[in-house]
């Protein structure tokens, strides 16, 4: 479960990016958080992964405060968390297969389970013929989904994903909301940042709302229309 | 077997496993980190050899320096052994008494062998040489005293030497004693400067060679910063990230300290035929020698580990910027 309480945090110059936000997300829930830009959905995400450590309040994951680890503890929690990204973050002189085993070898699995795991991930998005291929001579929509499937490959218990669909049309970006639909259908916490909101609407999921860093709308998934 | 207990005896083959496998893994890792950082060093084959060279270079001066200085210090041993102490006698002095004092001065620790050369072989000495013949023909009598050719032990200390020749003065039937101490004093003197020289340089320049891999390693990781960012962004530890600089680091240092092995032993053999000429000047009583092969074998190993300091040092102050 992800736990915000009175969670501020405010950069290096004043900019306060978010305010005494309070929520919770319970295990095994997809959620969307949504805002313009700048409401502070990727700060709330950083925070998560611990990129940034907040001003104020208390941010527990699963029980644990985020606090209270120590850098020497990152590592640890982020092998506990799957992260995607908007520009995917892929090592482009690696394979498909090396960059969607890299959390796996960081994680210490051994070479035959990494594999066995790898090529599962990669059949999920539909990416095992491509296992062998560099990132760059695949789509943009192709390198999304090895994002996700090098974020979903260790089993995180919680996935988070920064504006996943941000360079994909409609159709693609529909096609990777139904996989972390399918990872939430699996006990996986999915927290989903994405300012797209008809594609929002259509997934019928959790949403929270952010405005200049403040919680200003909290909508069950039956209240999003 | 109560549940509890059957839980921990599954538990502990369990947890030895997973040790087994982390350990298996982070070996496999290893190995995975020095092959890329190898193949790294290959991909920039010019970067890569000029480093190389300068840090090869750098860890060859002190060596040359030393293997020079290691030949003074044995051409000196060799000229020292060659030096004998001449004792002239009072003028007046017959056979008589100059073998006693050859007994006296030959019973001494510190005297390695007397010889006696009378006023005759003195004279005929003289005589051999050009332009003396014509001038001793108008002497009525042979002036010369007798001599004594001592020969300090080779393992004498300067100070020691000078000791016996102050000693050997003071003796009531001595006229003189022409001591070869005083120059191989200042030789001592001058190799101490050149061993406290050769230090300094070998520090300073082994200094260089770790800022020169720590700069490398600085640059390579600068370049890699985003393939870092990723890497700690799913959970890599600081360990890990690091490991292939580390690697880099190692290689490095172990090609120059290879290299400047290899040029200090080129060093050498661009030396031996002078030297062997020299040796034959003196007998063959001059050996000049070559650095020993511990030391050929040690540099590459030293530089490694100087190596992996510099890329340890560089990477843990890099990577604490990172997120």
């Amino acid at each position: 479960m992800i736990h915000f309480d009175q969670v501020s945090k405010r950069y290096e110059g004043g900019h306060e990016a978010l305010s005494q936000l309070s929520f919770e997300v319970p295990t095994g829930e997809m959620a969307f958080v949504t805002g313009h830009s700048g409401a502070g959905k990727s700060t709330l995400l950083k925070l998560l992964g611990l990129i940034e450590r907040p001003s104020h309040g208390v941010i527990t994951l699963d029980g644990q405060n985020l606090a209270k680890i120590r850098r020497g503890g990152i590592p640890k929690l982020r092998r506990r968390i799957g992260m995607v990204f908007q520009d995917h973050r892929l090592l482009m002189e690696r394979t498909v297969f090396a960059n969607v085993e890299l959390p796996l070898v960081i994680g210490g699995v051994a070479r035959a389970e990494r594999a066995r795991r790898v090529r599962a991930a990669l059949e999920k998005v539909g990416l095992l013929p491509y296992e062998r291929q560099l990132p760059a001579t695949l789509s943009t929509g192709e390198q999304q989904r090895v994002g996700i499937a090098r974020a979903i490959v260790a089993r995180p218990t919680l996935l988070i994903a920064d504006e996943p669909t941000g360079n994909l049309d409609p159709q693609l970006a529909l096609e990777v909301m139904g996989l972390f639909g399918e990872f939430q259908q699996v006990g996986t916490t999915v927290l989903i940042a994405s300012h797209d909101l008809p594609l929002i609407k259509r997934m019928k999921k959790r949403v929270i709302v952010l405005d200049h860093g403040r919680l200003v709308a909290d909508l069950a998934s039956q209240e999003v229309l | 077997m109560p549940p509890e207990t059957a839980s921990a005896a599954e538990a502990a083959p369990r947890n030895e496993h997973s040790r087994g496998r982390r350990v298996g893994s982070w070996q496999e890792h290893h190995r995975w980190s020095a092959a890329a950082s190898l193949r790294r060093l290959a991909a920039r084959p010019l970067g890569s050899l000029l480093t190389i060279a300068v840090m090869g270079l750098a860890l060859a001066l002190p060596l040359a320096f030393y293997l020079l200085l290691g030949n003074v210090q044995k051409l000196g041993d060799a000229l020292g052994q060659s030096q004998a102490i001449s004792v002239f006698m009072q003028p007046g002095q017959n056979a008589q008494q100059a073998q006693l004092l050859a007994r006296q001065l030959g019973a001494r620790p510190e005297v390695a062998s007397v010889s006696i050369k009378t006023p005759q072989q003195g004279m005929d000495e003289l005589a051999k040489m050009q332009g003396f013949s014509g001038a001793l023909q108008t002497l009525d009598s042979n002036p010369l005293p007798y001599v004594l050719q001592l020969q300090p032990r080779a393992e004498l200390s300067a100070g020691a030497v000078t000791q016996l020749v102050a000693d050997v003065r003071g003796m009531r039937s001595v006229d003189m004693v022409q001591d070869s101490g005083s120059w191989r004093q200042r030789l001592d003197a001058l190799l101490a400067v050149g061993n406290r020289a050769v230090l300094v340089l070998a520090s300073l320049l082994t200094l260089a060679a770790l800022l020169v891999v720590g700069n490398t390693v600085r640059v390579d990781i600068a370049s890699r910063s985003e393939e870092i960012g990723v890497l700690l962004l799913v959970g890599a530890s600081g360990a890990f990230v690091r490991r292939p600089y580390l690697y880099a680091g190692i290689w490095y240092g172990l090609f120059s300290g290879m290299l400047a092995a290899l040029l200090a032993v080129l060093i050498e053999l661009a030396l031996a035929g002078p030297v062997a000429q020299l040796s034959q000047a003196y007998d063959g009583k001059l050996q000049v020698g070559g650095l020993p092969l511990w030391l050929l074998l040690a540099v590459p190993l030293a530089a490694a580990a100087l190596g992996w300091l510099g890329a340890r040092l560089v990477s843990a102050w890099q990577l604490r910027k990172a997120v």
